[in-house]
């Protein structure tokens, strides 16, 4: 007799039921996933002692028909997708049929639904059967209600952890799921407490002020990318704010929050020298794709996805966030207060393009105001040539493009995104879009220095306030993106070894090594095979740092890993830095009021002047207000 | 450009100028020396902007023939490449020839380097001094102005105005005063004044004072001075070292110098140096260098000094004369050190006007130099 037997469904579910629904939160993430499918607007999550004595889902969504009530709880059942060709172009979250049923098997469940026509149906379950059928009101959308979870699986129930602990998982998933889909209203209480609520108009910085909290809110800048195969929008923090673990960075691909090695890299290479090191940023970012470029049936939650063409995606995180970055001012603010500030830093906002024209004669010819003056008369033939006209016309303008991301979202330092400004600007003639477009080709406005404090720091002033810049980290970020350019520029010879340095390969290693090595022959690099996997390197170039050959040669396989070229600026960029710190003037050194302005001059034509290549601010400023705040020359 | 030097004159040429050259700076064309050849001679300069320093060449000294100029010109080098050159260059003359691109040829014998140049239109030209308030000092008296005074004032910017030496001239008397508002070292000097000139408030880098010393040779030539508002000339043979002075109040510190004592003590200068010396072994470690000292009722002083993780020295000095109320101490033995390691004189007398005060050593044989410090106060 046979040992092998075809287990029924009951136990199959509950062994589904094992991956699906290993904790409260994932019970919630898989129902809220069928709300958001059923085109629901409105979604309430009602969740008592953290999940384990009631779940109830209630949504507006399209309900569910009377006849496919009970099929919807057999396994592998579903509406969303038909037939092979639709496992590959998934545009639902959930497809698998695997979620209702692995849920009912392991607690007691009523669903009320109804498609809003007639009557709406009930059903209750307990471990997985059918206990009661009968009719309820027709409100449109369903109700799911779960109660004591993993009643009958008292090993699952076991290892759950304190209801603070579940609590958290559920309030994460929502989270998500309100960042995700900031076109729905989430409502999450938790024994009647209100945790989280959205408002569901698709505005996705109110999503993210509801959930991090209106101080990051507020330093969050919009960001915007697209490539022929993907469309990226969302917010990014300025890089003043970060957190000490990566969670913080969510990514959204065609509204399903996953976890993506690769994306989450291209945010912190978006990032990079921006932020200390260990310390990471705050991103949402929705990418649009084409369903048949991800592939999503990689594990039963979904969390994790398989997308092609990886690389372009990354590759395409970064630069918009750099570009992100180049065009607006990171210079930290020093300030308690924030609110009152925002009509007033419109108007500042405007001064400093308006400063930077300036600047630009001061640097070619040296005496700035008069200069100043005439180009603007040569520019504006028929305007009358005032401070006040330009500065009215470009409030507008400011105005416009605010409007358009969000009025809430500009921050007061933010010059606003290129991009729009100039649909904006077009709409105001051409004088102030050319100033403007001088304007951004430098971040930091002009500053004048007034001295030096503890022979450390530059003080310096313009008319939007103080400014305070590190001397040391300041030529610092000087120097290295001057050495990072220059350190490519690397001495051709080669330096032979008496001594050959070996190196032993895996499989896939050798496999890599025979399809991209010409590349490491570019370098100077030559791999001599000796036996079996393992390799000579005989000479290598005079460059290379004493005793380090061989991690050097070692990184510059790994990189060879990821991408099909080698990146020498990121190989030596740590040697770049170490260049950059030793050629800078250190604190406590004094500096003439030349060498401030040279500084500071030279600071404002770099890529990225507010921080050190080391991720330590360079810049801070003080507001003309926030001073006036301070000596309560006003309240 | 093209000119031939001497290689001996214009090496030591080189190696002054290059003091003033920093490689750290933010404006590049700084970290160059600056050539200007002429019917003259040869001019050099270097600058970090805070001091300037020009040594000129003539065509020639005495019967010697120094500098032979071809074609008149000027350019830029880079000083760190360029002084390490002529350092090593093999004959005893130099070739030095600019072409149109700022490419500079330096022969010497068989060994030609081509450098690229700067362009000498960029380099910051040199403040322009009014020779209104100038005095004479010799050079070697003035190069021990220096040494008895710079090493007392502050390295650390946080204060800037005492990172300089405050120089005073009144009825012809010059008062320098440094001070890092611990110690304190004052030394004046007579000075030759061509008209009734008199200053307070002019305080020099200690930096640019170090500097300075460095490159005057030791010798009996006088070294014109000239103030003014924000820069200072010292004005040598064939040399030009312009500093820029502090900005601020040079602090009062004429009536922070005890006037009575109520304990005097005249010592031997090297044995009580040496005794501090042997004081300062323990406390090194601790770095507070706290050494203290204790008059002991016979005439005589204890040194002690205790760091308690490592131990405890005690030595006992003979005075040669002591008068006052006996006296219990501590100080700095390192400021100590310093002062007396520029004090010449072979006996000092140290007047004491109690423990939590300040108290002044002085060489025994003149008048014109003082120090003070204050002591530290133990628990």
């Amino acid at each position: 007799m046979g040992k092998i037997y075809q287990l029924d469904d009951q136990l199959s579910n509950k062994i589904a039921a094992g991956e699906v629904v290993e904790r409260p939160a994932s019970v919630i993430k898989e129902l809220i996933e069928n709300s958001l499918d059923a085109n629901s607007k409105h979604i309430r999550i009602d969740v008592e002692e953290g999940g384990l004595s009631l779940i109830r889902i209630l949504d507006n969504g399209d309900g569910i028909e009377e006849e496919d009530v009970e099929t919807a709880f057999f396994r592998h059942a579903t509406s969303k997708i038909r037939n092979d060709q639709d496992l590959f172009r998934i545009a639902t979250l959930g497809f698998r049929g695997e979620a209702l049923p692995s849920i009912a098997s392991v607690s007691k469940l009523i669903l009320k639904t109804s498609d809003g026509t007639n009557k709406g149906t009930e059903i209750r379950l307990e471990g997985g059967r059918v206990t009661y059928r009968g009719s309820t009101s027709p409100r449109k959308g369903t109700e799911i209600t779960v109660t004591d979870l993993f009643y009958n699986t008292p090993a699952r129930l076991k290892y759950l952890r304190t209801i603070h602990t579940e609590l958290g998982h559920i309030s994460d998933v929502v989270n998500r799921m309100a960042l995700a889909h900031p076109d729905v209203s989430f409502h999450l209480t938790h024994n009647n407490k209100t945790l989280l609520k959205t408002v569901g108009n698709g505005d996705l910085l109110r999503v993210i002020t509801s959930i991090y909290g209106s101080a990051i809110g507020k330093k969050m800048v919009r960001i915007e990318g697209q490539s022929l195969d993907f469309t990226i929008n969302g917010y990014i923090a300025l890089p003043e704010v970060y957190r000490s673990n990566r969670s913080y960075m969510s990514t959204i691909i065609n509204g399903r929050f996953v976890k993506n090695y690769p994306l989450t890299k291209g945010i912190q290479e978006g990032y990079h020298t921006l932020l200390p090191i260990g310390k990471f940023p705050v991103a949402v970012l929705h990418i649009k794709m084409d369903p048949i470029l991800v592939d999503v049936n990689v594990h039963p939650a979904k969390l994790e996805v398989r997308i092609s063409k990886e690389q372009a995606l990354q590759d395409l995180v970064t630069k918009s966030i750099k570009e992100v970055f180049q065009k607006t001012r990171l210079i930290p603010e020093v300030s308690n207060e924030k609110k009152q500030s925002k009509a007033r830093s419109e108007q500042l906002s405007f001064s400093i393009q308006h400063d930077l024209k300036d600047n630009h004669l001061f640097n070619e010819q040296g005496s700035s105001m008069k200069n100043h003056t005439s180009s603007f008369n040569e520019d504006e033939v028929d305007d009358i040539p005032t401070r006040t006209n330009l500065l009215d016309k470009s409030i507008e303008t400011k105005l416009e493009n605010t409007n358009i991301p969000n009025p809430d979202s500009q921050q007061p330092i933010t010059v606003c995104e290129g991009k729009e400004q100039q649909e904006g600007e077009q709409s105001a003639q051409s004088v102030p879009n050319t100033s403007n477009e001088e304007g951004n080709e430098y971040a930091v406005p002009t500053l004048y220095p007034i001295g030096q404090l503890h022979g450390t720091y530059i003080l310096a002033q313009n008319d939007q306030g103080l400014f305070i810049i590190d001397q040391h980290a300041a030529q610092e970020r000087i120097k290295y993106e001057y050495f990072r350019e220059k350190i490519v520029e690397v001495d051709p010879t080669l330096q032979d070894l008496l001594i050959p340095i070996t190196f032993e390969f895996t499989q896939e290693e050798e496999e890599r090594i025979k399809e991209r090595g010409n590349l490491l022959e570019t370098v100077g690099i030559k791999l001599e095979n000796f036996g079996t996997r393992t390799y000579l390197v005989r000479a290598h170039p005079t460059w290379f740092p004493k005793g380090q050959e061989k991690e050097i040669i070692e990184a510059m396989l790994e990189q060879l890993k990821e991408e099909a070229s080698i990146d020498l600026k990121k190989l030596r960029e740590e040697t770049a830095i170490l260049m950059s710190c030793k050629a800078s003037i250190k604190a406590n050194h004094y500096l003439t009021k030349d060498n401030m302005f040279r500084l500071l001059e030279t600071l404002r034509t770099c890529d990225d002047p507010y921080t050190c290549p080391h991720g330590r601010p360079v810049i801070v400023h003080y507001s003309t207000y926030e001073m006036e705040k301070m000596f309560k020359r006003i309240m | 450009m093209k000119f031939t030097i001497h290689r001996d004159q214009f090496v030591q040429s080189v190696q002054h100028v290059s003091k003033a050259i920093s490689s750290r700076t933010t404006i590049p064309v700084l970290t160059g020396i600056k050539l200007v050849a002429n019917e003259y001679g040869v001019t050099l300069t270097g600058s970090d902007s805070d001091i300037s320093i020009e040594s000129f060449i003539p065509k020639e000294d005495g019967d010697l023939q120094l500098v032979e100029v071809e074609d008149k010109g000027s350019i830029v080098l880079q000083a760190r490449f360029f002084s390490e050159i002529v350092k090593k260059l093999p004959e005893d003359t130099i070739d030095i020839h600019v072409t149109d691109q700022l490419v500079t040829t330096i022969k010497s014998g068989s060994s030609v380097f081509n450098l690229n140049g700067l362009d000498p239109e960029e380099y910051p030209r040199l403040p322009e001094i009014e020779e209104e308030n100038v005095f004479k000092l010799r050079t070697d008296l003035l190069k021990n102005i220096i040494r008895q005074t710079v090493f007392a004032v502050s390295t650390i910017e946080t204060r800037p105005i005492l990172t300089g030496v405050n120089w005073t001239i009144e009825d012809g008397l010059l008062t320098c005063t440094a001070t890092d508002s611990h110690r304190l070292a004052m030394r004046k000097a007579k000075v030759d004044t061509t008209n009734e000139l008199s200053f307070t408030n002019v305080v020099i880098p200690g930096k640019s004072l170090n500097e300075l010393s460095k490159i005057l040779d030791e010798n009996e030539e006088w070294v014109d001075i000239i103030v003014t508002d924000n820069q200072i000339l010292f004005k040598g043979k064939n040399l030009l070292f312009f500093s820029r002075l502090l900005d601020g109040n040079y602090p009062a510190t004429k009536n922070m110098i005890p006037t009575q004592s109520k304990t005097g003590v005249t010592l031997t200068t090297k044995l009580f140096m040496q005794a501090i010396e042997r004081a300062l072994l323990l406390s090194r470690d601790g770095k507070n260098n706290v050494v203290n000292l204790k008059t002991l009722g016979n005439g005589n002083i204890e040194i002690t000094s205790v760091t308690p993780e490592v131990g405890k020295v005690t030595e006992d000095i003979t005075t040669n004369s002591f008068n006052g109320e006996e006296l219990r101490i501590s100080f700095n033995g390192k400021n100590i050190i310093d002062a007396l390691k520029v004090i010449e004189s072979t006996e000092i007398m140290i007047d004491f006007t109690g423990a939590m005060s300040p108290f002044v050593i002085k060489p025994i044989e003149n008048d014109n130099m003082l120090h003070l410090f204050s002591p530290v106060r133990t628990y």
